[in-house]
């Protein structure tokens, strides 16, 4: 099989994250509860992830939540800094994991900036609607359907100059791009593990700027007498028992990419993603592709996308159709009814991948 | 000998403790709290000797590692909490 899903979760990961996983499974019982040797080997896995994370992302280990994936994180997050009727800017390409939360708490939500790969445009549209007033803003690093890499730096700056607080979801981007909590000043980081971290599914780290209200609240193995969650970090948003596997898997994720560089398994996205993209152009599906992409590629084809992406899979290649859990970045591309074929390369992405997805779509052709 | 204590309020900040002593060599070890000195219940200590004491607390105050509490052990083998 050709993996080319990573925007939904990596499936080749490293060995190291295996063997993580597996010896956590063998040695680890429950960290912060006990004082025997298995609970504290818990409790310095947990640790050193923590301590990777903050180095990577630019933060204090404390900053660094376990959750247990990104759309956790976003929940907390926006549990957090959104209240029923609160002002609430998004960008045109959240996924469903932003809006439904916002939704959910009757958000009065702005929509800023629906151009594809148009970084000005959205900047321009984005600086509009702080300027009418919002309470928060919340935005996604990359389009999890187009790949399209939002200028969150200058995004986030505008944020900090119209002084609302904001929200970044980095399921697209932590492991290929720059994510830094200290550089963009955020309220809120939240990433999945089992993406771009190469972690097992059933991980996702929040990076917090400020303090979070609980979304959960139960055991968390400090302040047992009290009938509050503890008002420090990280414990006041890890109520019950971490997934301390999987956070062995991905703190061996963390290390893994720590090595190979971030800056490489991007230049090999995009550029695998670029190939893909001409290719694709070169045999006549309408494909959106543009300067500002990542590793990801969305085309229309000229059948149902779902009986192409089947069709897909029978020939070895597997990706994802529809509408990606981002019915709004559809909307806001002109591909709601249609929906599309994502092609999503990963760390492992190579040419013989690209030109096995070119072979196999131009059977759809036929 | 282990005759000194310092008390935090979970196991995070008593592990980042231990990583920073054991860094400048300070021996000292991780242990769960004793359960009559917590009144906030559960919690971790760091076990060391108490000639390294002013050391131990320098260094936690220079990474920035919140502590409760500082006990010595008396002549009686009895923990009392100590100011340094």
């Amino acid at each position: 099989m050709i993996y080319l899903d990573h925007g939904a979760t990596c499936l080749n990961k490293p060995k190291t994250v295996l063997h993580a996983v597996r010896c956590a499974l063998e040695n680890c019982a429950n960290p912060g509860r006990g004082g025997y040797g298995a609970s504290m080997a818990a409790a310095k896995t947990v640790l050193r992830c923590r301590e990777q994370a903050a180095q990577m992302f630019s933060c204090a280990p404390e900053q660094v939540v376990m959750t247990h994936n990104c759309t956790h994180g976003l929940n907390i997050a926006i549990h957090t800094l959104v209240q029923p009727g609160s002002r609430v800017v998004i960008s045109g390409f959240e996924h469903n994991a932003v809006t439904r939360p916002l939704h959910y708490r009757n958000a009065r939500i702005t929509v800023a900036g629906r151009r594809l790969f148009d970084p000005a445009d959205t900047l321009s549209r984005w600086e509009d609607a702080l300027k009418q007033g919002q309470d928060a803003a919340v935005f996604t690093h990359v389009s999890n359907v187009f790949g399209y890499i939002l200028p969150v730096a200058e995004m986030a700056a505008l944020c900090r100059q119209y002084r609302v607080p904001f929200i970044v979801d980095a399921a697209q981007s932590a492991g290929s791009l720059p994510v830094s909590l200290d550089a963009w000043g955020a309220d809120f980081i939240a990433m999945p593990g089992h993406k771009g971290l190469l972690g097992p599914q059933g991980t996702g780290l929040l990076l917090c700027g400020r303090e979070p209200v609980p979304l959960l609240q139960g055991g968390t193995g400090s302040n047992s007498a009290s009938w509050e969650m503890p008002d420090f970090l990280p414990d006041r948003a890890e109520a019950g028992t971490v997934n301390v596997p999987g956070i062995a898997g991905l703190h061996a994720g963390l290390v893994y990419l720590q090595q190979k560089g971030i800056e490489t398994v991007h230049q090999h996205q995009t550029r695998q993603a670029r190939r893909c993209a001409d290719g694709l152009k070169k045999l006549g599906f309408q494909v959106f592709a543009g300067n500002s992409q990542s590793g990801t590629v969305s085309f229309v084809p000229p059948m149902d996308c779902e009986e192409a992406a089947q069709r897909l899979a029978w020939r070895g290649i597997a990706v994802r159709a529809g509408l990606h859990c981002a019915p709004l970045a559809h909307e806001s591309a002109g591909t709601l009814e249609s929906g599309t074929v994502r092609v999503s390369f990963g760390h492992d992405a190579t040419p013989e991948q690209t030109g096995a997805l070119l072979l196999a779509a131009g059977h759809l052709l036929t | 000998m282990y005759d000194c204590l310092i008390t935090f309020r979970s196991v995070m900040p008593a592990q980042r403790a231990e990583s920073v002593l054991h860094g400048q060599n300070v021996d000292c070890g991780v242990q769960r709290t004793p359960k009559w000195m917590e009144n906030q219940g559960c919690g971790y200590s760091l076990r060391l000797g108490c000639a390294n004491l002013p050391l131990a607390v320098q260094l936690l105050q220079k990474h920035n590692i919140a502590y409760r509490k500082l006990y010595r052990r008396s002549r009686e083998g009895k923990l009392e909490e100590m100011q340094l």
